[in-house]
């Protein structure tokens, strides 16, 4: 037990790396977002609580599928979109991050 | 390596932005226009600059791409990142956190971080941490691209945890006759109170399994700020989404609770194969993923290694499984035709990178495709790349790694 509370008080000695006493200072990322088509809709919401990252790094996506993904932020993420801003950003998602087509890919 | 400053970064948003008008305006001179988005490469707290997929909530790959799995332990500081929501505390005060073991116990146990480390016995484990939607951009092989960040095989690393056994926790609280499961959570929150928390179960008998930790340290320091300080859960052998960072509470439960981030996200199709006809959405019965499926990844060389014919290559890399053991590696260097063993370094637990090495001599100028295929000892192989089954998540990608070179 000794023993142990040496290696404790070792190990606190030498793994103070995280311990900071001030908050960390997070990058903002200001990451590319196409202007026109209501870009500010899709602002508005989908940057409430994730970054535009989350969009640039899925690759072009089908109107089916932005269409479900918008469905879900509003179905299980709780997203306060109402039916209309829903299609404006579905909208602009397909024309500017994705392809027209029936296929849910 | 490439270095992105702000202003390539804002270069590139212009690039992208051009692009809407072809169609429209053809430019005199064509412009190149990146299939592919590439984030920029930024420093965050305590990393060395990473790839910043999202940073908020931060998504973070090393920047060495390959090259990192040359090694059988990642660094701290290029050790990748995956939180899922966005309010995470920017600072943790020791002297108030607690993390609560609550529920279906006899004795509700409260204990500081110094409590942990002072009053049960410090255990040491070495294993993979993976995402679950690691290496998923490679599922467009074999169908179309799956939903979610289309990672390559940047989202996992190989770190030495250090902490206390949670069955030693839930011993010491006293688990009572009613307990089923168990439910952990985190700091992180979300941006509304709608939305829900990032909420994870496991059943308790496997909770009670000696080889998971609630780990104060990595790699010998403290957790990074951004892979959970001060405390995370580790589950060796498991993928990483119920790994809990800046975990705060564990709750005894004596029935399961549906929650989004078991019951939705993170699942597979539940069926013997957990796959679908590649193309299908969502519409199967779902289960959580949950072991790690065995692996190999090739860390050099990579595609755009230059390899002068004569040369002496030693391709190398890394392989792991669910903790079986990896019992043997195959490199192909004819695309598939012919395979022959690498040479494994000893093995280091049964849960964490085992490095391969394979010496090629270079011999013949052209274009050459390097694979990598592991078995674990309970015969469990890595499909081939046209043979993986495909799932609308992209999770748990295991297929044949390869590399395409070119000798020169």
């Amino acid at each position: 037990m000794k023993k142990l509370f040496l290696t404790a008080l070792i190990l606190g000695a030498t793994t103070l790396f995280a311990q900071v006493d001030k908050p960390v200072e997070m990058p903002y990322v200001d990451y590319p977002m196409v202007k026109g088509d209501h870009d500010e809709v899709a602002q508005q919401y989908c940057l409430i609580c994730h970054s535009w990252g989350y969009i640039l790094n899925q690759g072009k996506k089908s109107r089916p599928y932005w269409k479900g993904t918008v469905q879900k932020m509003v179905n299980e993420f709780k997203a306060p979109i109402s039916k209309e801003d829903q299609q404006t950003i579905t909208n602009y998602l397909v024309k500017h991050y994705g392809y027209e087509t029936t296929s849910a890919h | 390596m490439k270095h992105l400053n702000r202003r390539h970064f804002l270069g590139a948003g212009l690039l992208l932005g051009a692009s809407t008008l072809i169609g429209k305006e053809l430019p005199a001179k064509p412009i190149a226009i990146p299939q592919e988005y590439v984030p920029p490469i930024i420093a965050f707290p305590e990393k060395k600059p990473m790839v910043a997929i999202s940073d908020r909530p931060p998504l973070l790959k090393s920047a060495k791409g390959r090259e990192l799995f040359t090694q059988p332990i990642t660094p701290n500081d290029e050790f990748f990142v995956r939180w899922h929501l966005p309010d995470i505390p920017t600072f943790v005060d020791l002297s108030t956190f607690r993390l609560e073991v609550k529920g279906e116990v006899h004795t509700p146990l409260s204990l500081s971080v110094d409590d942990l480390k002072s009053k049960f016995e410090p255990t040491e484990i070495t294993a993979v941490l993976q995402c679950g939607g690691n290496s998923r951009k490679y599922y467009k092989n074999v169908g179309p691209a799956t939903h979610g960040v289309q990672w390559d095989h940047g989202a996992m690393g190989c770190a030495v945890w250090k902490g206390v056994r949670l069955k030693d926790l839930l011993e010491h609280a006293g688990v009572k006759e009613s307990a089923r499961w168990v439910g952990l959570n985190g700091l992180e929150k979300p941006a509304m109170e709608e939305t829900p928390d990032f909420f994870r179960e496991m059943a308790i008998a496997e909770a009670l399994e000696d080889q998971i930790l609630v780990a104060y340290s990595m790699n010998g320091e403290d957790l990074p700020y951004l892979n959970g300080f001060p405390l995370r859960l580790v589950i060796p052998g498991h993928f990483a989404d119920s790994w809990v960072k800046m975990l705060t509470e564990i709750t005894v439960l004596d029935r399961y609770q549906k929650s989004f981030f078991m019951d939705v996200a993170y699942t597979v199709p539940d069926n013997d194969c957990e796959c679908v006809v590649s193309g299908s959405d969502f519409e199967y019965k779902r289960k959580p993923i949950a072991s790690m499926k065995v692996k190999s990844v090739i860390g050099y060389p990579s595609s755009d290694t230059v390899i002068k014919k004569g040369s002496k290559v030693k391709v190398a890399g890394v392989a792991f499984d669910q903790g079986k053991g990896i019992k043997e590696v195959m490199i192909s260097l004819d695309g598939g035709k012919s395979w022959s063993a690498a040479k494994l370094a000893a093995e280091n637990g049964k849960y964490s990178f085992r490095m391969w090495t394979y010496e090629w001599d270079a011999k013949i100028k052209g274009d050459f495709s390097i694979m990598a295929r592991a078995i674990n000892r309970i015969g469990n192989i890595q499909p081939q790349v046209d043979e993986i089954g495909w799932n609308a998540g992209g999770y748990q990608y295991n297929a044949v790694d390869v590399v395409n070179v070119k000798i020169v």
